[in-house]
């Protein structure tokens, strides 16, 4: 049965905040011609543009779910389902005023210190009332136990007891049996959005968007290609990410995210033709193995620029290569989207299964990319990551690549200091002679 | 608080918990046995033991530093894997013929892989274990223990037909029951064995040959039947966690009066109180429903914890529980996860409910001491 939900505008004043936050970043942007600002500009746009769209169908009684990138949205796209992450929050907004007091909030909860910051914050959101409540939410149970259990909590918690929930069963390795279950896993999701949302899936459009979806993943590998490039033709605030939001979150399978793609490679090929890097001196090339530290990216990831000259050529969500989709018949496409989804998909890609996996990609990377140094932030809620320390530092010494890892939550400034991490940098790059 | 009985068998389960290799198994190697690390409690030992080895549940115990742990794992991982996997460097491991583990979390799933690069044992496996527990759950995991028994059978040179399967599975459905004995034993307004010495039963099981340990198993349940109850306690505690193998710890309840009469811990109820099912059409399916439908699942199974909450209620109702102490080891999420959602289940109902952290050593006694204290007396006890 497909249920309502009756909405109070007050039920999502953070969210609302959050629209209002990035509609406020694209104002600024607008004002600046610099191509790059522009590109950036177009982001925002979208996103803010997610945010309405997600609101209005909240008023109106019209279905919404909640869903990850890893989890098909593709298939939300086809169906008709607008949708939105409800870990997005804590991530999108991370440098937003009210960041830190919420985190306060999340541990008066009872959640304590050590559970990923983006899980507590995404729990105490649902708890406090300031995040739409969808129709039906896909949960994420992979590629850590925090996201496990944060969904689980979701599924108990007695504001959304009454959201159905699914999630897709991840298994550990890559194989063919692990894909075709995996695509079982999906056709599972689907029968549940069906029955939950009143949307049906019509082939023909998924295969639509699975087209539409490839061009963009082609476009995203040409330009992590150019990345290659000496000097970077962009540093951290144009790249990995965006392509990520783009392709990933607000614009699957649409061909306006597709010419997004198209402007952000022109502009590449420029740079790179005219030898143009992201600073005037490029000195230190380093992979920064992690997502962005989103609750203090301002305070940080400039200063590596200004005072070191290090400038961020790689990071997790920018080196994912795709299999494009075949879309011969429902078969091969579901078995498509189970390895995009399972296999490609950043940080599940790297994070779910043994550490072979990411292993791998430091060394692709590293030598593709001219890389001077690998930093892997830690952030707390990488358990997982953080339990394969000693290998990363192993490859990097078989590599001859420094490596450090420095330890941190990337939203709360206050669990290891912009200044401590400042610090930790500085003495690495002087004690191995790099800058 | 202590049990006396006329034989030394609870002492000898005493004594295994408090090494790794015990007599028992000791014996066992000495006559040419083969004996299997089992990382979790997910690892369907009946093949195992179908193949002719004795599964070893992993321990840290006798562990007292991490320092080589640390140079592969960080702070932020939980001490469990860090002390094992210390031990494991260091080569106390060399007993063991071989190890599996299932990705059961972030950390011990990792251990697998340093444990590949830098520790020389035979034979190391992982099953790829499912995060739910529906059907298309069990057929995965069916095939998983079916690629397990072929790779370990091959690897001993031993055919496992379902024939020594399910010899295995009756084996251990065995220990299940009489281990069941025991609990219903603690229903009684006088438990004849304290919580402490009732783990020290429980894991010595993890750590014995299975046909030797029923005998002892059956021996004590006869002397159990004709000893004195204790009635010197002030509260009855529900004890609720993950990998807990030292008895100390409840030691420090029971000396202040919380007897724990059950629980629902990793070397505790969850791992007995279903069994196998010996009427199934065959033994791999068997295995696979079990471990992933029919027993109490963990906090790692999604969309399974009304049912986790359900089994901590009726025990609650059937051993007569005054309190539920949740215990965790600092750092390990899907406790953390588990620990908050059933204090909300507990909180609706008014049930006095305690959640504490803990170190895999037995450290800050003094401190645990304090909260039971302060939790007894909240009770009213
Ligand atoms: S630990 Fe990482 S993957 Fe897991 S919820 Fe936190 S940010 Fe996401
Ligand atoms: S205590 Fe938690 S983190 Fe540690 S091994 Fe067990 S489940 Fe994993």
């Amino acid at each position: 049965m497909v249920r309502q939900y009756k909405y109070e505008p007050h039920l999502f004043r953070r969210y609302k905040e959050e629209r209002d936050y990035f509609s406020f970043l694209s104002g600024i942007l607008a004002q600046d011609p610099d191509p790059i600002s522009q590109l950036s500009r177009e982001i925002t746009d979208i996103t803010v543009e997610r945010y309405d769209q997600i609101m209005q169908y909240a008023e109106e009684g019209k279905p919404f779910i909640a869903g990850y990138f890893c989890a098909a949205p593709e298939i939300y796209e086809a169906m008709d389902l607008p949708w939105y992450m409800i870990m997005a929050t804590p991530f999108l907004a991370a440098s937003a005023p009210y960041l830190l007091g919420d985190i306060d909030g999340a541990e008066a909860m009872g959640l304590g210190t050590d559970w990923c910051t983006a899980c507590r914050l995404s729990l105490y959101y649902i708890e406090a009332e300031l995040t739409p409540k969808p129709w039906a939410l896909i949960g994420l149970i992979h590629p850590c136990d925090a996201g496990n259990l944060l969904h689980q909590s979701v599924a108990r918690n007695q504001k959304w007891r009454d959201v159905p929930i699914f999630a897709t069963d991840p298994p550990y390795f890559e194989d063919q049996r692990s894909i075709d279950y995996f695509a079982g896993e999906l056709r599972r999701m689907v029968a549940f959005l069906e029955e939950h949302t009143g949307h049906k899936l019509d082939l023909d459009r998924l295969r639509e968007v699975c087209i539409e979806s490839n061009k963009q993943y082609e476009l995203w590998a040409e330009y992590a290609q150019l990345r290659r490039a000496v000097p970077c033709p962009h540093g951290w605030g144009i790249g990995g990410p965006q392509c990520f939001a783009a392709v990933q979150v607000f614009q699957t399978g649409k061909p306006r995210g597709t010419q997004w793609l198209r402007n952000l490679l022109a502009n590449t090929e420029q740079r790179v033709k005219e030898g143009v890097g992201t600073i005037p001196n490029e000195k230190i090339r380093y992979f920064w193995f992690d997502l962005l530290p989103f609750g203090w990216v301002f305070e940080f990831l400039p200063w590596l620029e200004e005072e070191w000259g290090a400038v961020m050529v790689m990071e997790m969500f920018g080196f994912t290569p795709y299999t494009p989709i075949d879309i011969r018949n429902e078969d091969t496409i579901f078995k498509g989207l189970a390895k995009r989804n399972l296999y490609d998909s950043p940080m599940v890609r790297q994070a779910r299964g043994p550490a072979d996996y990411f292993a791998a990609d430091i060394v692709r990377v590293v030598k593709d990319y001219n890389i001077d140094c690998v930093i892997w932030p830690g952030h707390m809620g990488h358990k997982d990551g953080s339990a394969s320390t000693g290998i990363m530092r192993e490859i990097c010494n078989e590599l001859g690549v420094p490596y450090i890892h420095i330890g941190l939550d990337l939203f709360d400034k206050r669990y290891t200091t912009p200044d401590e991490c400042k610090d930790k940098v500085s003495k690495f790059f002087s004690a191995m002679g790099l800058g | 608080m202590e049990t006396k009985l006329k034989s030394q068998v609870l002492q000898q389960f005493q004594e295994a918990t408090r090494s790794l290799v015990n007599p028992e198994l000791q014996k066992w190697k000495d006559q040419g046995g083969r004996v299997l690390g089992c990382y979790c409690s997910y690892i369907p030992e009946e093949v195992i033991t179908a193949a002719g080895c004795v599964p070893f549940r992993m321990r840290g115990t006798g562990s007292t530093s991490t320092e080589l742990a640390d140079a592969c794992v960080s702070l932020i991982n939980c001490s469990f894997i860090r002390h094992s996997l210390d031990l494991g460097l260091r080569g106390e491991y060399s007993f063991l013929d071989g190890c599996a583990w299932v990705n059961s979390c972030d950390h011990v799933r990792r251990i697998y892989d340093h444990w590949k690069r830098k520790i020389d044992t035979p034979f190391v496996h992982l099953l790829s274990l499912p995060k739910k527990v529906t059907e298309p759950q069990v057929e995965w995991y069916r095939e998983e223990i079916s690629l397990f028994k072929d790779r370990l059978g091959f690897h001993l040179g031993v055919f496992i037909s379902d024939e020594r399967l399910w010899k295995a599975i009756r084996l251990h459905n065995e220990t299940r029951q009489l281990q069941r004995q025991l609990y219903e034993l603690r229903k009684r307004k006088d438990p004849p064995i304290t919580g402490a010495e009732t783990l020290a039963v429980m894991v010595a099981g993890t750590a014995m040959p299975r046909q030797e340990y029923n005998e002892l198993l059956r021996e004590l349940l006869d002397d159990l039947s004709r000893a004195e109850g204790h009635t010197d306690y002030r509260a009855r505690i529900m004890l609720i966690g993950g990998i807990l193998d030292d008895p100390r710890y409840i030691d420090v309840i029971e000396d202040q009066g919380g007897l724990v009469v059950t629980d629902s811990l990793c070397f505790g109820s969850r791992t007995m109180w279903r069994d196998v099912d010996e009427n199934a059409s065959d033994p791999v399916t068997a295995l696979a429903r079990y471990y992933i439908a029919d027993r109490p699942s963990c906090p790692r199974m999604f969309g399974d914890h009304l049912r986790r909450s359900a089994f901590v209620k009726d025990m609650i109702r059937d051993f007569n529980v005054d309190g539920v102490i949740a215990e965790r080891l600092v750092m390990c999420d899907n406790w953390t996860g588990e620990q908050f959602m059933l204090g909300e289940d507990l909180k609706e109902t008014g049930f006095p409910y305690i959640r504490l952290d803990r170190e895999y050593l037995l450290t800050g006694v003094g401190q645990l001491r304090t909260r039971v204290q302060a939790f007894l007396e909240m009770m009213g006890r």
